[in-house]
């Protein structure tokens, strides 16, 4: 028995030496810039270095993606049609609704147990690959994804410690959408200008009735408008060169401007929609029979909102304001994109892959406009012939690409400011409609937040 | 055969120290899948934790700094202990609230009363349901704005309450969804009510007391045993709750619902901080921990086990 203890003993100072190993290693890592320098060395030689199909009889892959009903129909779809054509690809799939899907994710990343194909946020290439450990390098499998289709531009975006980490699928941006049918039930037009939206407040509350609301905005909702309405009164971009570019008293302008939406009964306040009990604005009762007529939303979402309403509605793509300042705020970034894993032990089937996804006829018909317009020549090329693009997503695509001027920093999305609800964006507007904070307060919270993200 | 024989006797009478390790330690062969899971899915994790809370390990930027200071940060930062707060709000509410509950559903159950087993079905089924999320989606639908719980107050007149919403009241909505599995609990106060001797209600009946008396001087101290495992495990599954906030309310309205428990899955999963999701980690292991010390050192004051003297 003392020979037992011996060995448990033994077994339970490994595991505690094992803990210290695994700290060792992990002290090891360099933080992701640092390593990111060196990055481009074995980028250069991965270039290089042809990623073979399998010689293995048949192989399995898995992709994972998040989005709507809408969404993981037409990806089953084309994958379907693509291992009907590759019959000696199985494709396992892996998808879900946005809500906890980025924390599944990080963690997967981490583990190096992420799916071989991933759909991925554009912040997630500087956030969890930053030395391009974990996303293959596409240029090493440009023999089976054709890159000819896409701009250099647009490549770009997805280019971080000199490897190109990512596909982007296409590029989006916020815009205003209504629902006509209860403008036209209060009697008024949809608003063309910030004056009629501010009056439509007022109309609403008295033609309608407390429970109607011109605007419904959430916490995220709400730093994207301030950031339009900033860029479109100041005329510079929210972040430049790594730095906020605002300071703390003009922040608080934009912050009054939110503040001024609520007290004008344009947009309930967060209680108000924390209390409608919904995961997110497109399930929540009151956009549905139209209660909320209106939304600030990004392009590509235009079908999963209209999809949502009751019968009978009339869901329009609104126009920018123009007299939200002296210039045209707001921005545009890549909507999503997709990686294949640094660690996937088929590169070339992977890419083949999002090659028949994202740029042959076949499966760009399927996908159609269900990640936005495709960024792919190809893909935009098949789309338009067929008409498969969702013509509302086409015009508020045109219309944000238009319009806006200004370019995004990576960090906006990061997850200590957009992490819902302990990020700095859902404290600060949280708090301003709550009355903790005052515009003066919450603009200090948020330049603080903004800077300590933007300084890593 | 025979020299085999006697070998093999000479064997069994002088063992070498080899088999006598096999024999002593075979039982061991039998519970190996469970020690191997104990000790990579338990007791690694657990202290690596412990060691990664003196870190300020990041699941992507890895280990700069090792020292103190998740711990000092956990005292420091207004927002976790406010989230600590809540959490001993939260189970200081719902503790005492499902016992007395159990308790008392427990106590009218032990009746002889008609369809008493279609009763003890119905309110033990809560309990069954657990932390389910269905449950907790279905509890976050009957308290919203357009929910069943304000269209009757609306019904008979009143004016709706934004319940997830108002700081005020959400708390007590999470609360209330653990209290109502109060099922598990109950069916221990049921067993333990039967195990009270008939003859003392008798003889305290004979005496003149009444059924309150009776309840308070017979029934109350002779279930403490039950009584006081109850309020260890429930004080436990409290403090680590998660499903109803995550679910209900996210831990808002302006983290009026923040457990602790939802604080360390964010840091954890949400921001990748491990270092200082381990060190909240061992906090409230530290915390459960004390006040179950706390629980069992006062145990001698208020709990009666029968064969004491």
């Amino acid at each position: 028995m003392r020979s037992m203890k011996k060995i448990l003993a033994g077994l339970l100072g490994l595991a505690m030496l094992g803990s210290f190993t695994a700290c060792a290693s992990d002290a090891g890592n360099e933080p992701a810039n640092t390593t990111a320098a060196a990055g481009g060395d074995t980028t250069t030689a991965a270039a290089a270095e042809s990623k073979l199909p399998s010689e293995e009889g048949e192989i399995t892959i898995k992709i994972s993606w998040w989005g709507g009903d809408s969404r993981h129909e037409a990806t089953q779809n084309a994958i379907n049609a693509f291992m009907a054509k590759n019959p000696n690809i199985k494709v396992e799939t892996n998808f879900g609704a946005w809500s906890g899907w980025e924390d599944a994710m990080s963690t997967s990343f981490y583990a190096g147990t992420a799916p071989d194909v991933n759909q991925v946020n554009w912040n997630w290439i500087e956030n969890y690959s930053g030395d391009g450990s974990v996303f293959l390098d596409m240029n090493t499998v440009s023999e089976y994804f054709d890159l000819s289709t896409y701009s250099e531009s647009a490549l770009n975006q997805c280019v971080v410690a000199d490897e190109l980490q990512a596909i982007p699928v296409s590029m989006t941006g916020r815009i205003f959408y209504w629902n006509k049918s209860t403008f036209d039930k209060a009697g008024i037009d949809t608003p063309k200008s910030l004056a009629d939206l501010m009056a439509a407040g007022e109309t609403f509350k008295t033609k309608l009735g407390d429970d109607y609301y011109p605007l419904a905005l959430g916490e995220y909702d709400r730093a994207i408008l301030m950031v339009y309405y900033l860029e479109s009164v100041y005329g510079k971009a929210w972040v430049e060169n790594g730095k906020l570019n605002y300071t703390e008293e003009e922040i608080a302008k934009g912050l009054e401007f939110i503040e001024s939406l609520e007290a004008a009964h344009v947009t309930p306040t967060i209680a108000t929609i924390l209390g409608d009990g919904a995961e997110s604005l497109d399930k929540n009762p009151k956009w549905m029979d139209g209660k909320y007529a209106g939304i600030f939303e990004w392009d590509s979402s235009a079908s999963k909102f209209g999809k949502a309403l009751n019968e009978g509605q009339e869901f329009i793509v609104g126009d920018y304001f123009k007299d939200m300042g002296s210039y045209q705020g707001g921005f545009a970034k890549v909507s999503l994109a997709f990686a294949i894993s640094e660690n996937t032990k088929y590169p070339a089937e992977c890419a083949m892959l999002l090659n028949f996804l994202l740029n042959e006829p076949e499966g760009t018909a399927i996908m159609a406009s269900e990640r936005g317009i495709p960024l792919s020549t190809a893909a935009l090329e098949t789309c338009k012939s067929q008409n498969l693009l969702n013509e509302m997503v086409a015009e508020a695509n045109g219309k944000v690409l238009a319009w806006v001027d200004y370019p995004l920093d990576t960090q906006f999305e990061n997850a200590a400011l957009k992490g819902n609800p302990d990020g700095v964006y859902y404290d600060v507007f949280g708090g301003l409609s709550y009355d903790e904070y005052t515009p003066a307060e919450a603009a200090k919270i948020l330049a603080e937040g903004v800077t300590e993200v933007l300084n890593g | 055969m025979a020299k085999t024989k006697s070998r093999t006797e000479k064997d069994m009478r002088n063992p070498s120290k080899f088999q006598v390790f096999c024999r002593r330690n075979f039982g061991f062969v039998f519970i190996l899948v469970w020690l191997i899971g104990f000790l990579v899915f338990r007791l690694y994790p657990f202290i690596s934790s412990l060691v990664y809370s003196f870190s300020d390990f990041h699941l992507f930027k890895g280990i700069s700094e090792w020292g103190l200071m998740n711990y000092q940060e956990i005292f420091e930062s207004d927002k976790i202990m406010k989230s600590l707060g809540v959490t001993f709000a939260y189970s200081f509410m719902t503790v005492p609230l499902k016992l007395a509950f159990a308790l008392f559903i427990a106590y009218i159950l032990n009746y002889k009363i008609k369809g008493v087993n279609f009763f003890r079905t119905a309110y033990y089924i809560p309990s069954i349901l657990g932390g389910s999320v269905a449950i907790a989606v279905l509890w976050k639908a009957l308290f919203r704005d357009e929910g069943v719980i304000n269209a009757i107050i609306r019904a008979f007149g009143g004016e709706g309450i934004n319940w997830l919403a108002d700081p005020d009241y959400a708390l007590f909505i999470i609360s209330l969804l653990r209290v109502w599995q109060f099922g598990s609990a109950m069916v221990l106060f049921l067993a333990a009510l039967k195990g009270v001797s008939v003859e003392l209600y008798e003889a305290a009946t004979i005496d003149g007391a009444s059924k309150a008396r009776q309840f308070f001087s017979i029934t109350l101290p002779l279930i403490t045993p039950v009584v006081f495992y109850n309020l260890v495990t429930q004080l436990c599954q409290a403090f680590q709750e998660f499903n109803g906030p995550y679910i209900i309310t996210q831990g808002g309205p302006r983290d009026a619902t923040t457990l602790f428990s939802l604080l360390i899955y964010r840091r954890a999963f949400q921001l990748n901080e491990m270092g200082m999701a381990s060190a909240m980690a061992w906090v409230l292991f530290i915390i459960v921990m004390t006040l179950s010390v706390i629980a069992f050192v006062s145990q001698k004051y208020w709990v009666y086990y029968g064969d004491e003297k």
